[in-house]
């Protein structure tokens, strides 16, 4: 069984569901109607552009040229994350890197050495998806976790700074809002794991199925990648919290505010 | 010694503060502030506004570095490295506390499960007791702090400090929200508390009279125009 191609001359057509949202936003006015479609825009090129390169990568199926690939993926990973979260650039950017890499590359080895165990995994086709998926969501999950963390700090700063007059290490004292930071970061991922199937068929499963493999083979698959993207997101989330603290937390205890955007003139 | 210095034993000082020059916002606030603090001084400070009052107790718990001058407490230089240990040593009220997340109670458990603290050892007639000389129910202990009014948060906020028997208190406008039978009664409690040194920012003129002097920050640092 092979998958149908869409023809770019039958693809047009999708473009014209868009009518639907725009004719809305017109009707209410909403002053995003030139954000959506930029957004659109931008969404066409970029998978455009990842689409062809893919193809060139599927074809070589290099590893280095795949590693490359990833590493790409982790580069804008990072500056998503960083900059949705209003933080400085130059005071997080490597910690987010540090946790992305952790986050993704371990589940990944794990899939390839303990569930696959075929070399075939190693090959473009199984290692760009997967990493793609898992990256994916560390991104979302380390945007809302390190957002919910250094607000809650600004936020609460009096009853951080009360915590250490107390006597509070410096773990003890941030171990309130890491708590709450690691709880938002993991809270979709759970409810995920809770619906998928119920609610909707989820990304893995209808790419295995649309590829042609058996619902069982997919539902396999799709397991098994939800408990590497809960493990990714839990590792990443927790290292990203903790790895832009350092430098960022004074000898003496506090926050250093120059890590915020708002802070500096910069980025 | 500058000519603002104030002339104090410092045998036996809790608190020595020599030639202190803080700032904000990267301008100076004051400078040449010494002032020494002996065990079981009650001292009230008093400047106008906008001093620097609150970075001055801030900075005595090394949260705000000095620009000039130093920090010795129980004879020990305060630094950011020390302030960890001397922290210790003392109990803080901020003006508009922040108790955190969860129960009044666990507010006042918390710092008791800190391994600095560990040693201590919390009695919960003694909360009883101080709930009740602050006029607040016990059944305030299973409020959650966010529904606290601000007057209820600052007396929690000084029970907090009490319970954990530091010899030092910083209080930051503890009666600013409160009555005069509420201010009295804190009033009542740092007196009694006779081995405890005492600095506080306060204009209530209950803690005017309890207290043993009042400071004039005005009079003994040179203020930054």
């Amino acid at each position: 069984m092979t998958i149908v191609d869409i023809s770019f001359f039958n693809l047009a057509f999708a473009y014209l569901l868009l009518a639907a949202p725009l004719a809305i936003m017109l009707w209410l006015r909403l002053p995003m109607i030139s954000d959506t479609l930029i957004a659109i825009v931008r969404m066409t090129v970029q998978l455009l552009f990842v689409g062809f390169y893919l193809q060139v990568i599927f074809d070589l199926d290099n590893l280095l040229l795949t590693g490359l690939w990833l590493l790409v993926m982790l580069v804008v990973a990072d500056l998503s994350i960083v900059r949705g979260c209003g933080l400085r650039l130059s005071r997080v950017a490597l910690g987010v890197f540090v946790s992305l890499l952790v986050g993704t590359l371990v589940p990944l080895l794990f899939f390839i050495l303990f569930i696959f165990q075929d070399n075939a995994a190693l090959g473009a086709q199984y290692l760009i998806p997967i990493s793609g998926m898992i990256l994916g969501n560390c991104l979302r999950a380390d945007i809302i976790g390190i957002q919910t963390f250094y607000d809650g700090l600004r936020q609460q700063e009096k009853a951080y700074t009360l915590s250490l007059s107390q006597g509070a290490n410096l773990r003890e004292a941030l171990l309130p809002f890491i708590r709450k930071a690691f709880q938002a970061a993991l809270a979709p991922t759970v409810a995920a794991m809770a619906t998928i199937g119920l609610v909707a068929l989820p990304g893995m499963m209808t790419g295995v199925i649309l590829g042609g493999g058996d619902p069982m083979t997919a539902i396999k698959y799709q397991i098994a990648i939800m408990i590497a993207i809960f493990a990714g997101t839990a590792l990443t989330v927790i290292l990203a919290i903790r790895l832009t603290t350092i430098g960022n937390i004074g000898t003496e205890g506090l926050l250093n505010k120059e890590i915020f955007v708002a802070a500096g003139k910069d980025q | 010694m500058t000519p603002f210095s104030e002339t104090h034993s410092t045998s036996g000082s809790a608190i020595v503060i020599t030639d202190l020059a803080l700032s904000r916002s990267g301008s100076t606030l004051f400078s040449e502030l010494s002032l020494t603090f002996d065990r079981g001084d009650k001292a009230l400070l008093t400047a106008p506004s906008g001093y620097g009052k609150s970075t001055l107790l801030r900075s005595l718990l090394g949260f705000v570095p000095a620009t000039a001058g130093s920090i010795t407490i129980f004879g020990r230089k305060l630094t950011p490295q020390s302030a960890w240990q001397l922290r210790c040593r003392m109990a803080y009220v901020d003006q508009e506390p922040d108790l955190g997340e969860g129960t009044v109670e666990a507010a006042l458990r918390r710092p008791f499960g800190y391994k600095n603290n560990q040693h201590l050892h919390l009695d919960p007639d003694q909360i009883a007791a101080l709930m009740e000389q602050l006029h607040l129910p016990d059944s305030l202990l299973n409020k959650p702090t966010s529904s606290l009014s601000g007057g209820e948060r600052q007396r929690v906020a000084v029970i907090s400090a009490l319970l954990l028997e530091r010899d030092i208190l910083l209080l930051d406008e503890p009666t600013s929200a409160l009555d005069q039978d509420n201010g009295s009664a804190i009033a009542k409690l740092l007196k009694g508390k006779t081995e405890t040194t005492v600095v506080a920012i306060s204009h209530d003129a209950v803690l005017v009279e309890t207290f043993d002097r009042v400071i004039n920050l005005k009079q003994h640092s040179r203020r930054s125009v």
